[in-house]
């Protein structure tokens, strides 16, 4: 990557190499999830992980657990408190606590055994099983908490991690209804801690975005025949679930319900308002807590949030990726490809992009730089001369309003 | 940039190429490679998190945080439960924890110390990269953060992840902190007894009502070297040869500091710098011990420092415009403020001498996150901010989706509706800045009035003054300037105050761009005429009538001073109470305002009267704004 940036580095002129460079391609980036207490890693650093393999586990109502008493005590488990109480003399004298660590432990030894590993180091010795308490750790029980359980009725147990421990006694953030999360992409787990973030290298190439909602999700890449540089929400139909669909220019609230409500898993246009956004986001909130899951649907916009078409290059990209299984990435904004070979669009090194101010989404080539310029309302900027493509005469604008594509 | 400069001087006057090459053939390649460079830094936005045990404490910490220029999320044991207050702590977005309490606690947030404490502790085991802050009664569970450094070594041995481009945590977020624990104790407890002993200082100024000048808010007083500063018109070439010649003798040092960016692609040695850039960083710290939200002068002054200094990158750009106003305040003996509005936050700043033949400095300065012309997630009162300032009508989620580009591009549309956009935006953060800092805006009107930032450089010089006037509302008579080429701050990162105040008594006069002089008096009464001005010392004598809610504009141009009569029909207060005033006024680019509104200014509750009234006062500076 770096031979083709200083070759078409060197291509172009000095004044050019001082437009604002728009890459177009990322290689092997780190996406990361955001826990929250009572969230937990399910995978640990250095291991690889692949589409629909579980990573993380959330614990949507999470709320404070007294959980009592738990350590150590020359050998054996402390005084149990309220919440674990009815389990402090379950099977083989262990709490909870580490009965979880226990299958923790056996789920690594699946996955280390199955060969998923690449450069984590050796598992602890057995001994290690019963580790202390600390914060973060993944806590299961209380039993008891909601008072003896109707006959022929199994106790709800309730599971979070632990948040600290205050007076000899902990407190976890817990709850009844958990949600796997699985990853959306291939890739190694750069870092994983309960409660604060899982952290995964990309394996493959992304498309970087300026803004992104929802929540990360995969499907196949569809490139519609866009009108007028849109889609209309009517041209989502229920042929086009599983799909991420590109969507133009400018994707509207109504395409946004409808593509949910079909189970398409996700929209790619070139910009979004604020207010569809909020829109979303509180459609989240309300399927979150909503006791039937719903599919992950994201949305990704490449450009802003003022109406502006999708740039050629870009398109000309997805087009050729037609078909393809992608994944849009919440944090930071991405459309990642699984492979890291893409097919690139050839271009003029001097191809330049209006990204704002009255021309926002033209195309067309580089000529000259003419310094300072007095633009509307008397203001003076730097300006450059291009050509458009769409147009025979030359325009004026400041270089500030300009991009180019690097690849 | 810095080739493509020199060839065009090479291209148009290569004598002066050949004498900064010491008289030898010009090379510009190797001139670019060896030219000294002093880096100054935008310290990104950062979030800490503010912990307490009763809300009334909350708000305390919070106000000193969000002075310090601290993005902040807070929470109170009262109000919220454990699970809240640890995913405040817990977010990757959040870089540091201010967990605060009385400097005598008393029973409300006493009883929740302890748990907050211990969760804040447990946090930081889970994010040994989070620093944490404990101010007032809460120092008193230090203890519970023994182990951490032990936790923190282990992380910082550990292999990193690949930091996020972008996203959540922006740079500050997820970026490890240097750490000395126990040199940032000293520090810390030096900061404590600082505040103890201003603490007492307060006790005794209050006991004996002193009505001396008010110490800064950051505390901040630069005292004169024994050998005071004498501007030299020599030494103003001095570190102008150093630079051009390449060579520098004066400053031996064998490892240059670490902010001097030494050119990668040159073998030769990094050549010193003719002066020293601010050294101490201000983070190494894991957990600090602060004094509570109520020490210092005014209250909350001496957090707002220890909150700042672990903020701020060492070479602050935004910190530098407040060192600089201090040493300009110096060497033109004048009263200085500069309002700088950014991307990432804002900075108001005064500096004074402490009297008539001091030497000391008094300078008072805050900087706001939320001063930003383009805040990250724009709250509806930041929307209705811009809107109050708006010439035109408009939308409101479009106007969200416009700042919100503004954001992302800060640097795009910057004419035509773009800059009309961008002007409202400005002022907007300009009034949150204002509204914070109450106790600048009770000060007198300064004697230079000092604009910068970005935005502010792309607007017509008449727009900008107008900007100023428009919301630095106090009677008096100033000089306005404009910081255009943005050295405001690169040079505050000088660390060295006597170079500075060499430096500054050389250039002032090309970095700041004079805009004119400002006369603007209180209690102007409506009717027909105010009165009438004269303005002498001109070529021909100009007699005006000036109309009461006007913005008067006459024609002064910069360089030129004058003095200006005024006549008025009621007494008004200009400095003092009266109706006959005689000031000597300063020229500039858009010539000599008289602002005759109303103090403070009132103006239509209704959008579009007020739109109305905005943009006549705006037209009348920006004839060509339909062009």
């Amino acid at each position: 990557m770096s031979a083709i940036e200083s070759r078409a580095a060197a291509d172009i002129s000095p004044e050019l190499a001082r437009v604002a460079g728009r890459r177009v391609l990322v290689f092997s980036p780190t996406i990361r999830y955001q826990l929250g207490p009572g969230d937990r890693a399910l995978v640990v650093a250095g291991d690889a992980v692949v589409p629909g393999m579980p990573i993380l586990e959330r614990t949507p109502d999470a709320e404070l657990v007294d959980v009592g008493r738990l350590g150590i005590e020359n050998g054996k488990s402390g005084k149990a408190g309220r919440g674990s109480g009815s389990s402090s003399g379950g099977g083989a004298s262990l709490e909870p606590l580490w009965k979880e660590a226990a299958a923790e432990e056996s789920r690594a030894m699946a996955r280390r055994t199955s060969g998923g590993r690449t450069d984590r180091p050796s598992g602890p010795p057995k001994q290690e099983r019963r580790r202390p308490p600390s914060p973060g750790k993944w806590w299961v029980g209380g039993g008891d908490r909601r008072g003896k359980p109707d006959k022929g009725k199994q106790a709800i147990r309730i599971g979070g991690t632990l948040l600290f421990e205050s007076g000899g006694r902990w407190w976890a953030a817990a709850g009844e209804r958990h949600q796997v999360v699985t990853s959306p992409v291939a890739g190694v787990v750069r870092e994983a801690r309960n409660a604060v973030e899982v952290i995964i290298e990309v394996a493959g190439s992304a498309l970087p975005g300026a803004i992104a909602a929802g929540v990360p999700s995969r499907g196949y890449l569809d490139v519609p025949r866009l009108t007028d540089g849109e889609l209309w929400a009517s041209a989502l139909d229920v042929g086009r679930a599983g799909a991420v669909v590109v969507a133009g220019s400018r994707v509207s609230a109504q395409a946004i319900s409808r593509a949910r409500a079909i189970s398409i898993r996700g929209l790619i246009a070139g910009s979004v308002g604020e207010g569809e956004l909020r829109d979303l986001e509180a459609s989240e909130l309300r399927q979150r807590a909503s006791l039937a899951p719903a599919l992950p649907f994201g949305l990704i916009a490449l450009d802003g949030h003022s109406r502006r078409p999708l740039a050629t290059p870009i398109l000309a990209l997805l087009a050729a990726m037609a078909g393809r299984e992608v994944t849009i990435v919440t944090d930071p904004p991405l459309l990642v490809f699984d492979s890291p070979e893409v097919p690139l669009p050839e271009l003029p090194p001097d191809w330049i992009r209006a990204r704002s101010g009255p021309h926002a989404g033209r195309e067309g080539r580089w000529l000259k730089s003419i310094g300072l310029y007095r633009f509307r309302s008397g203001i003076y900027l730097e300006a450059a001369v291009v050509r458009f493509a769409d147009d025979t005469g030359t325009t004026t604008l400041p270089v500030t309003d300009l991009e180019r594509f690097v690849f | 940039m810095l080739a493509g400069l020199l060839y065009k001087i090479e291209s148009t006057d290569p004598e002066i190429l050949v004498e900064m090459c010491a008289g030898e053939g010009p090379d510009i390649p190797t001139l670019v490679a060896v030219w000294p460079r002093l880096e100054a830094r935008t310290t990104p936005q950062r979030r800490i998190a503010v912990l307490a045990g009763s809300r009334r404490q909350r708000r305390r910490l919070e106000t000193a945080a969000l002075r310090a220029g601290w993005l902040t999320v807070g929470g109170s044991a009262d109000e919220d439960d454990a699970v809240v207050l640890s995913r405040l702590v817990l977010s990757t977005e959040t870089s540091a924890v201010l967990l605060g309490a009385d400097h005598s606690p008393g029973g409300d947030e006493k009883r929740h110390l302890p748990d907050l404490t211990a969760l804040v502790a447990a946090a930081t085991r889970l994010r040994p990269e989070l620093t944490v802050v404990l101010a007032g009664g809460a120092a008193t569970y230090e203890s519970q953060f023994a182990g951490l450094a032990d936790a923190r070594l282990a992380r910082e041995t550990a292999p990193d992840p690949v930091g996020l481009a972008s996203g959540s945590g922006g740079p500050g977020a997820t970026e490890p902190m240097v750490e000395k624990v126990v040199e940032s104790k000293l520090v810390t407890k030096k900061a404590l007894a600082e505040a103890e002993a201003a603490r007492a200082d307060n006790a005794t100024m209050d006991a004996s009502e002193d009505g001396g000048p008010a110490a800064s808010s950051t505390g901040e007083a630069f005292e004169a070297e024994p050998e005071a500063f004498e501007p030299e018109p020599e030494a103003a070439s001095e570190l102008d040869t150093e630079v051009e010649g390449g060579v520098s003798g004066t400053v031996a040092s064998a490892e240059p500091d670490p902010s001097v960016v030494a050119p990668a692609e040159s073998q030769r040695a990094p050549v010193p710098l003719a002066f020293g850039v601010v050294e101490s960083h201000a983070a190494p710290n894991h957990v600090l011990l602060a004094p509570d939200a109520e020490a210092g002068d005014p209250a909350g002054a001496a957090l707002q420092q220890v909150l700042e200094g672990l903020r701020a990158f060492p070479n602050d750009s935004r910190l530098g415009v407040a060192r600089s106003i201090a040493s300009l305040a110096y060497v033109l003996d004048r009263s200085v403020e500069v309002v700088e509005i950014g991307l990432q936050g804002g900075l108001s700043s005064r500096s004074e001498l402490i009297g008539p033949g001091h030497a000391t400095v008094v300078t008072s300065y805050s900087c706001l996150a939320e001063a930003s012309f383009a805040p990250a997630n724009p709250s509806e009162e930041v929307i209705d901010g811009l809107m109050t300032w708006s010439t035109v009508p408009l939308d409101r989620h479009r106007t969200m989706d416009r700042l919100n580009d503004l954001r992302l591009l800060p640097w795009g549309e910057a004419d035509g509706d773009g800059a009309i956009f961008r002007l409202a935006a400005a002022k907007a953060a300009f009034g949150r800045l204002v509204e914070a800092t109450p106790e600048l805006a009770e000060q007198p009107m300064p004697e230079l009035l000092v604009a910068s930032g970005g935005i502010f450089a792309a607007l017509p010089p008449s727009v900008v003054a107008l900007a100023l006037a428009d919301l630095v509302r106090r009677p008096g008579v100033s000089q306005l300037a404009i910081d255009q080429a943005r050295l405001l701050g690169p040079l505050g990162v000088i660390e060295d105050e006597v170079e500075r105040r060499r430096l500054m008594a050389n250039l002032a006069d090309d970095i700041l761009m004079p805009l004119g002089g400002l006369v603007m008096p209180a209690g102007i009464r409506p009717g027909r005429s105010a009165g009438l001005l004269r303005l002498k010392g001109l070529p021909t004598s100009t007699e005006i009538e000036l109309h009461p809610g006007s913005v008067q504009v006459v024609d002064l141009p910069p360089g030129r001073a004058a003095r200006a009569d005024f006549d008025f029909r009621d007494p008004v207060r200009l400095g003092k109470r009266g109706r006959h005033f005689s000031v000597d006024v300063g020229g500039g680019l858009s010539g000599l305002l008289v602002d005759l509104r109303d103090i403070p200014m009132r103006i239509s509750d209704r959008p579009d009267s007020r739109r109305a009234a905005l943009d006549t006062w705006q037209r009348g500076m920006w004839p060509d704004i339909d062009e």
